[in-house]
């Protein structure tokens, strides 16, 4: 049975979370998002304290926050996150994190590739020097915006096989209401050809190109998707198919808390999805583990 | 005895070419242009009716026989010792190269050819030869490449990136190639894009730039870390809009190389060079410290009057 095996992995394996956000009050929460208005040309965006909130209901929102890394680790704890992808321990929450839960928080480096050298000598400096495991990159998101395989992406790409350290980046139509031709499925099939060796992670769920991206998924040994910003009752048919015949290996959990589904919500869905038993415990932990060399 | 003219001066205080190949034999030269033909389409190419796929624009290239084969080294080293030529940077991908840096340090230094196309691996091979050797510069001839690679795609900047982190030159050629292949992957307008998103980027164009020599000198003004190299020039073929710039405000920016073997011989070179018509102060520069100072040679200096005619 499905639900037990969630309850077992979870219980024996425990749970990465590859997507996961300090709480902030909402009007902090709310000023975050000013770079991606700062692209949007419609009024909503504009107004909407989030801008992809017309996607998601109850979004989690805070008046006040006393202690955003304890708040976060008591909900790890009360649904079995053992580990979490954060920031850099350079700055904010994230270090305050890093420090005193090292056994809970994996670093990430964020990437502008816009930056050119300086991006690339970054993520080298985090890696090296910082300890981060991973590397992020919005591109859809950015001023001028990168697409997924643009010639700026290049270097950070060579550079993260150098450093061997996973890209996570994003695929599929966003919510926020900015073009999606950046981060389109298709993209994807130049960067796995030209750097085969280089792993990729996909957030944020690849709609409406599933069947393209279970395809490419088996196609390219190092490309990897995740479920960021999918409540568990929404995930895609498509991935959930694939994880239970092929790709057991290749789809990884992520959540999107805070900035749109509550870890309360998340974790009262998912153990009604579909997975077969075998699925559960690479899901929740094992494949995030590998591919991030924890 | 008149008084030397500042060309004199200036060769007799030394010479770096940046772009030297060993004498081969005419079959070994022969098969080594094999990946030209591989791209071309017309006839005379293919079917190796041109021994030298750029043939049809010079005279006298040099020839070897295989009989009058000696040892590549030797005759290089002494080919440069009778015209002057005191540092050269040579390829290092096989033995004769090797030997030539390791024999002879303070005059051959190490380069390396790129393919873009290798992805990583070419990555990779900078990392390798700047680890191993004291690397001075990677070469791109973009149009030469199966299939060619544009200076602006994105298969090259992850190399460009590399170049920068282990602070070696990129020399590509740019403008309308000899050899009957298209000239698109090479034209200098592209090199725009790549200064811009590389300001870093130490790049020596080779070649000549021809057509767009007009382009070049702007380009060559508005991006601090662009250089010119004469590879494959005859002195009296360098173009006006060159020398007028290394005349005016260029004099830092263009370095003299030759094109020996492949084209041109040093006599031609050396007979025709005292014709060009620099100005005093650019001929140093010209033959020998930009050379210096962008490849990080030694800043090596001979003595006037040590150098046999």
């Amino acid at each position: 049975m499905s639900a037990e095996a969630f309850e077992k992995a979870r219980a024996e394996t425990g749970v990465i979370d590859t997507m996961i956000g300090f709480p902030a009050p909402r009007e902090e929460q709310a000023k975050h998002y000013d770079f991606i208005r700062a692209q949007t040309n419609d009024a909503d965006s504009q107004e909407w304290e989030f801008p992809a909130q017309y996607m998601f209901k109850g979004v989690p929102h805070y008046d006040k926050v006393d202690d955003p890394v304890e708040m976060l680790m008591a909900k790890m704890k009360q649904h079995g996150i053992t580990k979490a992808l954060t920031g850099m321990a350079v700055d904010g929450n994230a270090k305050i994190a890093l420090e005193r839960y090292p056994d809970n928080f994996v670093a990430s480096t964020n990437t502008d590739p816009n930056q050119g050298m300086d991006a690339v000598r970054k993520l080298d400096e985090d890696v090296r020097v910082h300890g981060a495991k991973a590397t992020n990159c919005w591109g859809t998101g950015l001023v001028p915006q990168v697409p997924l395989n643009d010639k700026k992406m290049y270097p950070i790409y060579s550079k993260c096989i150098e450093l061997d350290i996973p890209i996570f980046v994003y695929a599929g139509v966003p919510g926020p209401r900015i073009r999606f031709a950046p981060q389109e499925v298709a993209l994807l099939d130049e960067v796995c050809w030209f750097f085969p060796e280089l792993r990729i992670v996909t957030r944020h769920g690849g709609e409406p190109w599933t069947q393209l991206m279970v395809k490419l998924l088996l196609k390219w040994p190092n490309l990897y998707y995740s479920t960021s910003a999918f409540a568990p009752k929404h995930y895609n048919a498509d991935i959930i198919k694939f994880a239970n015949t092929r790709g057991a290996d290749k789809i990884i959990y992520a959540g999107y808390y805070p900035m749109g589904l509550d870890i309360d919500r998340i974790f009262a869905e998912l153990p009604n999805v579909p997975f077969r038993d075998h699925v559960w415990p690479k899901f929740l932990y094992e494949n995030a583990a590998r591919v991030l060399k924890l | 005895m008149t008084e030397p003219t500042a060309y004199e001066q200036a060769h007799a205080g030394g010479v770096v070419d940046t772009a030297v190949g060993f004498p081969k034999s005419r079959e070994d030269m022969f098969e080594f242009y094999e990946f030209i033909r591989k791209g071309s389409h017309d006839s005379a190419t293919k079917d190796g009716e041109l021994e030298f796929p750029a043939g049809y624009m010079f005279k006298n290239v040099p020839k070897w026989e295989s009989n009058e084969m000696g040892d590549p080294v030797e005759m290089l080293f002494l080919e440069h010792q009778r015209h002057g030529i005191t540092q050269a940077i040579v390829g290092v991908e096989d033995e004769v190269g090797r030997r030539a840096v390791r024999d002879l340090p303070d005059h051959f230094f190490a380069g390396i050819g790129i393919d873009p196309n290798e992805g990583m691996e070419a990555v990779r091979k900078i990392d390798h030869y700047a680890n191993e050797y004291d690397l001075k510069s990677v070469g791109a001839f973009p149009a030469g490449l199966y299939p060619q690679v544009a200076l602006n795609d994105k298969k090259f900047y992850p190399i460009y990136a590399k170049c920068i982190e282990v602070d070696v030159a990129f020399c590509s050629t740019a403008g309308v190639p000899g050899p009957r292949l298209q000239f698109a992957p090479q034209e200098v307008a592209l090199i725009d894009e790549v200064c811009w998103y590389f300001p870093e980027l130490k790049f020596v164009t080779r070649h000549g730039c021809e057509p767009w020599t007009a382009l070049a000198a702007k380009l060559l003004l508005k991006w601090p870390n662009l250089y010119y190299s004469t590879t494959a020039f005859a002195p009296k073929y360098y173009p006006a809009d060159i020398i007028k710039f290394g005349n005016t405000r260029g004099a830092d920016k263009v370095i003299f190389s030759g094109y020996f073997p492949s084209g041109l011989s040093y006599e031609r070179v050396f007979n025709e060079m005292p014709a060009v018509p620099f100005r005093d102060h650019v001929w140093p520069k010209f033959l020998r410290e930009n050379a210096q100072r962008v490849f990080k040679l030694p800043q090596k200096s001979v003595k006037p009057g040590k150098v046999s005619p």
